[in-house]
């Protein structure tokens, strides 16, 4: 068992050092740098000019890339030209913000799934499960970023139960109780939005395995036995059909991530996904690199998660 | 000016669902309108308004007409409509732009005020004496100016401003004209000197700057006149001071407003200061929220807000009739133009080189490609009636300068045929298109950015019309260019682009050898001629401190600049801010010299006024 996890992240290594190198390129080919955007005649071309032979920006790729990566190693992501502080504070900053919507998301998307997933495959081919199959088609349907609009309007705007942007109501002191609630009352409609269409998966899923599960030999001799069907549900079904979904766990946080960028643009919520974005129009390599590998890892990260939560579950797929 | 395809697209796209959104919601509010109080049909010139859609920037007013009893007190909740959050860098020596510089105008402002035309006014915190002869500048700072702090803003820390930005450890971009035009100055910036020698402390509240290079410009907003907080900075590496709490969170400033507490990119909450040297402010602070530009207008209907920096004109036709707002509107200072090709740039020489063989060398091309565009079509067709023909380069938003006197070629596509037959293009082969005077195929490659739904349609509108007088217009690569490539490209000089489309904010000097002189990097167009040379020198002499004259020289240059036509401009445009019935004395900022401050801004009632609550 140990055994494979080690030699899972050693794979692993590599594959974030290939992921940096790529993002380091791309981040290169986009057109223009960070002073591109300065087009301003009040801005003295001649300073500009110092600015970007100072940055570096006129070096070889492979220049930039091995001053980077070195720094990178020590902890040091380098400095924003646009904010003008170091990368690592800005992400700190943000990730917080990014973490507690994830983690919010997850809890309503399991909130969602399990009760959902469990009536609609106790229940198959009912009333009550072919409705609860309609929303999973329907949220399969709808692109997240319409969805989230369209809540905003509703419960943000037409409604007024929900802030419309930001993270916290301002003027309030961090740490107080209030402070607290207001990132909470922040937090709820972007978090919501999201769960509702990336949970549509997950009861899906766990409605097949609870049809296929019931089917299967040891739940006929746990009827036989005399198990009640609470208990049959309850004990033998339900926890061997969540055994895969938890495997699926990994892969939850490498779609929130996907989400967490059209979510916070959408509530101008500032955490990783809106900082990614607005270092791209800014063309802020040194936070777009630093964020996109971020999310790479995640995503790595991720998926090791997944495949050693699954090869607990099933021994087979254990790699050798 | 930042922008990017990804962003664009995806703004546009959440725009379109917006309105779909507003649409729905509109038409629900009207059916249960109808349902209580009959609406009224308001005959008359509302109706054919909204028929043509056409509206008028003289019909607006940069400052807000007052109704109601203002109170004293209260909170102004300020929208900075911005799809990125601000960057937090709080101080006029360090900020690079936009977004940064919504927040600092706050609590923080220039120590000079200018009059309508940008020319300092002895109505700022600092009065001055000018010595034309030793070509200094003696400036006194008001008695009463202290720092939020208590501290008194001194002659000492605004030559601390200098010694910063001018120091070669300073990172940041505002190191311009304004400083190295200072005695010493550039000596100071590389290193060869430990000091200034063109500044002189006079005595605590008064300092003299003398200058190498003493031009019109400098009173026209060409002077340093943010003071950089000495005994708050003093003992931190320059490097450190952009990134140092002293900038991000907890800025300070001498403004009518105290920043209270900042939520990094997202908001800042600011109390007033009692302090002000112009007076007490009336309201008790001012809340500021970034707002994406999707749901600026729900903020506003709602009440949200009460202002924002700058509201999107392509959303205001769907909004003109917002009932509890007011639109603010003033003339932009900036323009679009087409600029054509004349040459490249020498970076070691640091000056233009025009190439007399270029494809666009020909003035009566360019003249009869002028008349072949219908610029006020484009306008009221693409923006409403909220952008409209230009003229010169020079654009109305400087009214003193701005000369409407000047006849520039109108929309006249026959003239425009009957000066590509005198200049001998003639369409030799049949094909539709014309030759040009040697008989060779003429194909004149456009450069355009991409960006918000207008730019395709636009860009095709001066093509057809271009082809119209038989001329062939291509676009480079046949698509239009992202924003940074575009500009990359047109920088470097690519030898594809033989004219593009671009705009130019102009700086608040009038100034306009930054853009077109002989050394200017930005010259795109990459045009030089002696006369140039020498009226833009001519404005800037010593017998240009006398504004008539300087008038003059500048009307010249417009004439000289639409004879010649390195450029054309082709629209002007209005900014418009939306303002909430329950505030008074509110001014659009970008407009100068309105006499109207900060301090002066008061509501008429604590709670936010919603469209609801008007209906």
């Amino acid at each position: 068992m140990w055994k494979f996890i080690v030699r899972r992240i050693i794979i692993t290594l590599p594959q974030i050092l290939l992921l940096s190198l790529f993002v380091f390129l791309l981040a290169q080919l986009m057109p223009g740098d960070a002073l591109t955007g300065l087009v301003d005649p009040n801005l003295d071309p001649a300073q500009i000019a110092l600015q970007r032979e100072r940055l570096g920006l006129n070096n070889p790729w492979y220049v930039q890339y091995y001053d980077w990566i070195t720094s990178a190693l020590q902890g040091d992501l380098g400095q924003s030209f646009r904010y003008k502080m170091d990368v690592t504070d800005i992400i700190a900053q943000r990730l917080v913000n990014t973490f507690w919507l994830s983690l919010l998301t997850l809890i309503f998307t399991y909130m969602i799934a399990i009760p959902l997933g469990i009536t609609s495959g106790r229940f198959n081919d009912t009333f009550r499960d072919q409705m609860i199959v309609g929303y999973t088609y329907v949220g399969f349907a709808t692109p997240l970023f319409i969805f989230a609009l369209l809540l905003l309007w509703l419960l943000g705007f037409n409604f007024g139960w929900f802030p419309t942007g930001g993270s916290v109501q301002p003027g309030l002191t961090p740490g107080t109780l209030d402070y607290v609630l207001s990132k909470l009352h922040h937090l709820i409609l972007p978090a919501l939005s999201m769960a509702l269409i990336t949970t549509v998966s997950t009861v899906q899923y766990l409605r097949s395995e609870i049809i296929d599960t019931k089917q299967k030999e040891f739940i006929l001799t746990a009827r036989a036995k005399g198990a009640s069907e609470s208990r049959v549900y309850n004990r033998h079904i339900f926890r061997n059909s969540l055994l895969p979904i938890a495997a699926l766990f990994g892969f939850e946080i490498t779609g929130l991530i996907g989400g967490t960028v059209f979510i916070e643009r959408i509530y101008s919520y500032p955490g990783m996904g809106l900082l990614l974005l607005e270092s791209i129009s800014q063309r802020d390599y040194s936070v777009v690199v630093a964020v996109v590998l971020l999310f790479g890892i995640a995503s790595i990260i991720g998926a090791l998660l997944s495949d050693i939560i699954l090869s607990l579950v099933d021994p087979r797929i254990r790699i050798k | 000016m930042t922008s990017s395809k990804m962003a664009k697209l995806l703004f546009a796209l959440m725009l379109f669902l917006l309105l779909a959104v507003v649409g729905c919601s509109s038409g629900d509010d009207d059916a249960t309108g109808e349902d209580e109080t009959p609406v009224e049909e308001e005959p008359g010139d509302e109706e054919e308004v909204e028929d043509d859609g056409i509206y008028s920037i003289d019909d607006f007013d940069p400052v807000k007409t007052n109704e109601g009893e203002a109170i004293s007190g209260g909170i102004l909740n300020f929208g900075l409509v911005s799809d990125t959050a601000f960057e937090g860098t709080l101080n006029y020596n360090f900020y690079s732009g936009n977004p940064d510089v919504q927040v600092i105008n706050w609590f923080n402002e220039s120590l000079l005020g200018i009059d309508e035309n940008y020319n300092y006014t002895q109505d700022g915190a600092a009065t001055f004496e000018v010595d034309e002869d030793e070509g200094s500048i003696t400036f006194t700072i008001h008695e009463d100016l202290n720092w939020h702090d208590g501290e008194p803003v001194t002659a000492e820390d605004w030559a601390y401003a200098y010694e910063i930005v001018g120091h070669p450890d300073y990172e940041g971009v505002r190191y311009t004209q304004a400083l190295s035009s200072v005695e010493g100055m550039p000596e100071y910036k590389t290193g060869e000197a430990d000091s200034i020698s063109g500044i002189e402390i006079i005595d605590e509240k008064t300092i003299k700057f003398t200058y190498h290079q003493f031009t019109p410009s400098l009173l026209a907003s060409g002077v340093w006149a943010y003071p950089l907080a000495k005994h708050i900075f003093e003992d931190m590496e320059i490097g450190d001071m952009a990134s140092s709490d002293a900038v991000r969170q907890n800025p300070i400033g001498y403004g009518p407003f105290v920043v209270e507490s900042i939520v990094p990119g997202e908001s800042v909450t600011f109390v007033k200061n009692e302090d002000y040297w112009r007076g007490e402010p009336n309201l008790d602070g001012v809340t500021l929220r970034v707002i994406n530009p999707s749901v600026v207008v729900q903020e506003l209907e709602n009440g949200n807000i009460d202002v924002v920096d700058s509201f999107p004109t392509d959303q205001y036709p769907e909004n003109a009739e917002l009932a509890n707002v007011e639109f603010l509107g003033g003339i932009d200072n900036a323009y679009t133009y087409i600029g054509f090709k004349f040459g490249s740039w020498d970076a070691d020489a640091g000056e233009v080189v025009v190439d007399p063989d270029a494809k666009m060398a020909d003035v009566e091309l360019r003249r009869a490609m002028w008349h072949a565009v219908d610029n006020d079509t484009v306008g009221q067709r693409y923006y409403n009636g909220l952008r409209w023909n230009a003229t010169t380069l020079i654009p109305p938003s400087h009214p003193d300068y701005h000369d409407d006197s000047i006849e520039a070629p109108l929309y006249d596509p026959a003239e425009a045929e009957r000066i590509l037959d005198e200049a001998g293009y003639e369409d030799l082969d049949g094909d539709g298109y014309r030759e040009d005077p040697d008989g060779n195929e003429l194909v004149i490659n456009f450069a355009s950015m991409s960006g918000g739904d207008i730019a395709e349609p636009l860009a095709q509108y001066y093509m057809q019309a271009w082809e119209a007088v038989g001329l062939n217009v291509q676009l480079v690569d046949g698509r239009l260019q992202e924003f940074n490539t575009f500009y990359d490209r047109v920088e470097a000089d690519d030898p594809d682009i033989d004219i593009y489309q671009g705009a130019w904010g102009v700086g608040s000097d009038v100034d306009p050898s930054g853009l077109y002189g002989r050394t200017a990097a930005f010259n795109y167009t990459r045009f030089a001629s002696e006369r140039n040379d020498e009226l833009l020198e001519e404005g800037l002499s010593e017998d240009a401190f006398d504004i008539a004259y300087r008038q003059q020289v500048y009307s010249e240059w417009q004439e000289y600049m639409v004879e010649q036509i390195p450029v054309f401009p082709t629209v002007y445009r209005a900014v418009l801010v939306p303002v909430n019935n329950r505030v008074h004395n509110y001014f659009i900022p970008q407009v100068p010299g309105l006499g109207v401050y900060r301090n002066e801004i008061a509501l008429t009632q604590e709670e936010p006024l919603s469209v609801s609550d008007v209906d």
